[in-house]
């Protein structure tokens, strides 16, 4: 009989000397049962180390592990020649690594150039349904394994906050693929728009939920409303109690979780009380997947991969491409929350599907925050 | 996961001697970590980018 827990606690795992030293104990004591590797942070590497080579492979041998993606800007409005090579070289590390599956993030980037910017999201239409869909089709044939997207922290209204899952639903179907819930973007949206879990966690596909990640974040103050603070999504600190608690409420609401997996940013992994934190967390983790292990015998819904056999001309938004233009140009120029609301109040997004006018004040004054942190 | 002997101690060999930056270019790593601390971490972001 085979003996492998039907839900694996995992490791964000990447080239990084930080998030290393501090898995290595976990490592050696064999309790990383998969590792999620962000494949796209690596390809400026001239060569990869043997030993991370070993690394990947023991893992990918045993199905166990997840490549995921953060650049391929999968909704941006025009397709560009980075995303075409992002797809040629997720080809090539397909063909050389055994993944599991194979993640993106939902949303585009702000950045003029590859790796520089940060995902922020676009309006939920038909147009941008049929570019998303699209493009995780192309992901699909590229790499011939199951796909999945993850929800994202960052939203600028309520109405969005309730319409993401439904819209993550729709993007994924067409390549059967599944969603990865990351329950600290989760938990920034409930705080930041004072949603209850039980209303918010409803209008996710739970059936589709295959991973869950969960990660710690920051606040940060708002000028508009000083006695109000943002949650923000930035992997630079321990997981809160409250994501341990949603995690511990979720897994019982979703039927097909294979992975479990613990993020965090290696610069934030630099101290010895830091890497022992890091240890804390995931041991709690370890604990909750252990005590929801679903009973033995659970049939696994394996999202196999769908794609065009015949696929069309690239799908393009040139509209779309020009407001995401607008958007992070004075999204990643502007000097003030009031510069940037008027700037926006007079571009080719006013009065569109973005409905900018019903833009959370703080939520944009943020928007103005991320951006402008990840530009080059 | 159990994961052989020897692969763990290329890691931690290979962490040790490996000060891998992954958003950056290996070659050109000209300033210490104090300096690069702004806008642009050391280690790359991965997720996390909110």
């Amino acid at each position: 009989m085979n003996s492998r827990p039907q839900i694996l606690a995992a490791l964000a795992c990447n080239l990084d000397a930080d998030i290393l030293a501090a898995a290595l104990p976990l490592l050696e004591a064999g309790r990383v049962e998969a590792i999620e590797w962000s494949f796209d942070a690596l390809f400026w590497a001239e060569q990869v180390p043997d030993w991370f080579e070993s690394l990947l492979d023991a893992y990918g041998s045993e199905q166990r592990l997840l490549g995921h993606g953060v650049y391929f800007s999968l909704l941006s409005g025009r397709w560009t020649r980075a995303q075409q090579q992002w797809l040629a070289q997720l080809r090539q590390l397909a063909a050389r690594f055994s993944f599991a599956h194979i993640t993106e993030h939902f949303g585009f980037f702000t950045g003029q150039n590859f790796h520089h910017g940060a995902p922020l999201p676009i309006p939920y239409s038909a147009s941008t349904l049929r570019l998303g869909c699209d493009r995780l089709g192309r992901l699909a044939e590229a790499c011939r394994c199951p796909v999945g997207l993850e929800n994202l922290a960052f939203a600028y209204s309520l109405e969005e906050v309730k319409r993401h899952g439904e819209f993550l639903d729709q993007l994924v179907a067409p390549v059967n693929g599944f969603i990865i819930l990351d329950l600290h973007n989760l938990y920034c949206q409930l705080h930041n728009f004072s949603v209850d879990y039980d209303d918010l966690i409803r209008l996710y596909p739970l059936d589709r939920v295959r991973e869950i990640h969960i990660s710690g974040g920051s606040w940060e103050a708002s000028a508009l409303e000083p006695t109000r603070k943002i949650r923000r999504d930035t992997h630079d600190e321990a997981v809160p109690d409250e994501v341990f608690g949603l995690l511990a409420r979720t897994m019982p609401r979703c039927p097909n979780l294979k992975y479990v997996v613990l993020e965090q940013l290696g610069n934030a992994l630099q101290t010895e009380a830091s890497r022992r934190q890091f240890g804390r967390d995931f041991g709690r983790l370890e604990a909750l997947v252990q005590q929801h292990q679903p009973a033995p015998g659970r049939p696994e819904r394996l999202f196999l991969p769908q794609w065009p056999q015949q696929p069309g001309a690239v799908a393009e938004d040139l509209r779309l491409h020009e407001q995401q233009q607008q958007l992070s140009q004075i999204l990643e120029t502007s000097r003030s929350y009031e510069e940037a609301r008027q700037r926006l109040h007079a571009s080719a997004l006013a009065h569109t599907d973005w409905e900018l006018e019903r833009w959370a004040p703080p939520m944009l004054e943020t928007a103005l925050s991320i951006a402008q942190k990840w530009k080059k | 996961m159990k994961l052989p002997k020897v692969l763990l101690s290329a890691i931690a060999v290979g962490v040790a001697v490996q000060a891998t930056t992954s958003c950056g270019s290996k070659k050109s790593d000209p300033k210490p970590k104090t300096e690069q601390q702004g806008k642009e971490p050391m280690n790359c972001p991965g997720c996390g980018l909110g």
